[in-house]
């Protein structure tokens, strides 16, 4: 096989196949003249070296070969005393030339084509190149094929080994990620998780670089390929933005505390005086409190949020009743739910108790009950379901509301983020509290899902560890 | 005497809803500015997140008295002088004030 390889690497060389013929060519005139064999070997034995000349450096040169073979074999024939009429050399010379010209075409193409495939290499490797992110394609072993020079770049930076499989060398640099542990059990998975796509992110310990892998199986196609594409980027920038973003919120939010202190401490000291003033008068001051109620709640939420993110919530555990906190929350928006007319049922199996962070769940009920009525239409109904078996409890929070367009509910949970069936009907709200719901259940060691169908209602289901 | 409540606090709003709070209980209010050599001061209400808040600490150094501290960060952010007895988050009610106030008088 490599034999061939280098045979064929040889040919592309330039004029070594023309090399070849002009020496075939002399070889077979000199045994022409030594034997003299003019006769018995004719110009016949000369086509192949004449094609060939033709084949590798065009027409011109070919219909030079032919001349050269034409004269070779004249002199031959003279030295051999063979005399040829006119007919007999035109034909011959006429013969020759067609092969030439044909060769030279076949040439030509063969040419063409290859430097049009080695112009599409050329652009999809510039394509790859002028991407950001470090891109290769390994076979179905992760021995790789082929990369970008972002990734032969990255390779470098991260002190990867520059042999060995994508999964080897991925594993070779873990000593010096910040967890490291985790990144390891993770390669590891990786390395034997033929069929997923998969999304990771680590960190370079000391250097504060976060990178984001991500990996696909190339199915076997047509052309019979199967293997894998890894793709890597930095997303430190990302990364430090987010934790900009979150600074900023968390300052603010505190920041907000001031003006608020003073709104809700002058309230109080009015409501000493709210005898005194009249009936619009105590309207405009319930009006006030409502809001600076709110705008605290929203500043709280805030704050929650960039604690959540920072990973510095604790949970202080101790035996909740989880169907009570259900009959508190239901309530909470009972006047709400009664001026929409809008029913709040509760419905509590035996459900056992939990050891759980009490008011942090109750914030998470009082969440999933309020959007509930918030998103239900006058006449509808919400009911809140509370089930224990032995290993967990679960909350059910079902509403006859507006629903979620299924195209949004992979992003229901994102902070910030707002379903549009809520803001087409301009429906207050922040795109917090469910965000918020699914970290603290998280916390809990719960987890949290939603149906819902657009026009028809939404549930979201609580399921909360006993243990 | 009337108890004196010296009140360290940036915002003049909420410097004066202190100073009213702290009338309303029947002590005096003195401002983080006032001399405090002639007659001590038996209580500091703080914002401990600010710059007078940090210089009244200062001043008074091991000698402070009870402090009540009122601040927009809440307890985890590690701003509570050793001298505190109650720790409130804005925004406190007047009423949480006024009780932790009480509380330090025995009141």
């Amino acid at each position: 096989m490599s034999r061939l390889r280098r045979a064929v690497s040889l040919a592309h060389r330039r004029y070594f196949v023309t090399f070849v013929a002009v020496a075939g060519m002399a070889a077979t005139w000199g045994v022409m003249m030594a034997f003299s064999w003019s006769t018995k070997l004719g110009i016949v034995t000369f086509a192949p070296w004449v094609a060939l000349i033709g084949f590798d450096l065009g027409m011109v040169a070919g219909a030079g070969g032919v001349a050269l073979a034409i004269t070779l074999w004249l002199v031959a024939s003279n030295a051999d005393d063979v005399t040829l009429d006119d007919a007999q050399i035109g034909v011959r010379a006429v013969a020759l030339l067609m092969l030439a010209i044909g060769s030279a075409l076949a040439g030509l193409r063969l040419r063409a084509s290859e430097r049009a495939h080695r112009g599409v290499a050329a652009l999809q490797s510039a394509l790859i190149d002028a991407t950001l992110d470090g891109i290769c394609l390994s076979d179905a072993e992760g021995n790789i094929l082929i990369s970008n020079r972002p990734l032969r770049q990255l390779v470098g930076e991260l002190g990867m080994p520059s042999h060995g499989s994508v999964p080897e060398r991925l594993l070779a640099i873990a000593d010096s990620i910040t967890e490291p542990e985790r990144y390891r059990q993770r390669m590891l998975e990786l390395a034997h998780e033929a069929g997923e796509a998969s999304t990771d992110e680590f960190e370079v310990a000391g250097t504060g670089r976060v990178f984001r892998g991500y990996t696909r199986p190339v199915p076997e196609s047509a052309g019979g390929f199967a293997g894998r594409v890894w793709t890597l980027r930095e997303v430190t920038a990302d990364r430090e933005l987010d934790r900009m973003r979150d600074a900023f919120v968390a300052t603010v939010s505190h920041e907000l505390r001031t003006p608020l202190t003073s709104i809700s401490g002058f309230l109080e000291m009015m409501q000493d005086e709210e005898a005194g003033l009249g009936t619009s008068g105590r309207q405009y001051l319930e009006v006030i409190r409502r809001s600076t109620s709110r705008l605290h709640a929203l500043v709280e939420d805030l704050l929650l949020v960039a604690q959540i993110e920072a990973k510095r919530i604790e949970l202080l555990l101790a035996p909740v009743d989880v169907a009570d906190l259900a009959r508190r929350s239901a309530e909470l928006v009972r006047p709400a739910a009664t001026e929409k007319n809008v029913t709040v049922d509760v419905v509590a199996d035996h459900a056992p108790e939990l050891l759980a962070d009490g008011p942090r769940l109750r914030q998470v009920l009082d969440n999933l009950v309020s959007n509930a009525v918030k998103f239900t239409n006058d006449g509808g109904a919400v009911t809140v379901s509370v089930a224990g078996n032995g290993d967990s409890v679960v909350v059910t929070v079902a509403d006859t509301g507006i629903g979620i367009p299924p195209d949004e509910q992979g992003q229901i949970f994102s902070r910030f983020f707002r379903a549009s069936t809520a803001t087409q009907r301009a429906i207050p709200g922040t795109g917090l509290g469910l965000a918020i719901s699914r970290a603290l259940v998280e916390q809990h060691g719960g987890t949290i899902a939603l149906t819902s169908r657009e026009g028809e209602g939404t549930r979201v289901t609580v399921s909360l560890p006993v243990t | 005497m009337k108890p004196r409540i010296l009140i360290a606090e940036p915002n003049e709003d909420i410097r004066s809803l202190l100073e009213l709070t702290v009338r309303r209980l029947g002590y005096e209010a003195v401002p983080a500015h006032e001399r405090t050599d002639c007659r001590p001061i038996d209580a500091i209400l703080l914002e401990p997140a600010c710059a007078v808040g940090r210089s009244v600490l200062r001043r008074f150094g091991d000698a402070a008295p009870p402090v009540v501290c009122l601040s927009i960060y809440p307890r985890e952010q590690g701003l509570e002088p050793p001298a505190s007895v109650a720790y409130l988050v804005k925004p406190a009610s007047t009423a949480a004030i006024a009780d932790a106030l009480r509380s330090v008088f025995g009141d």
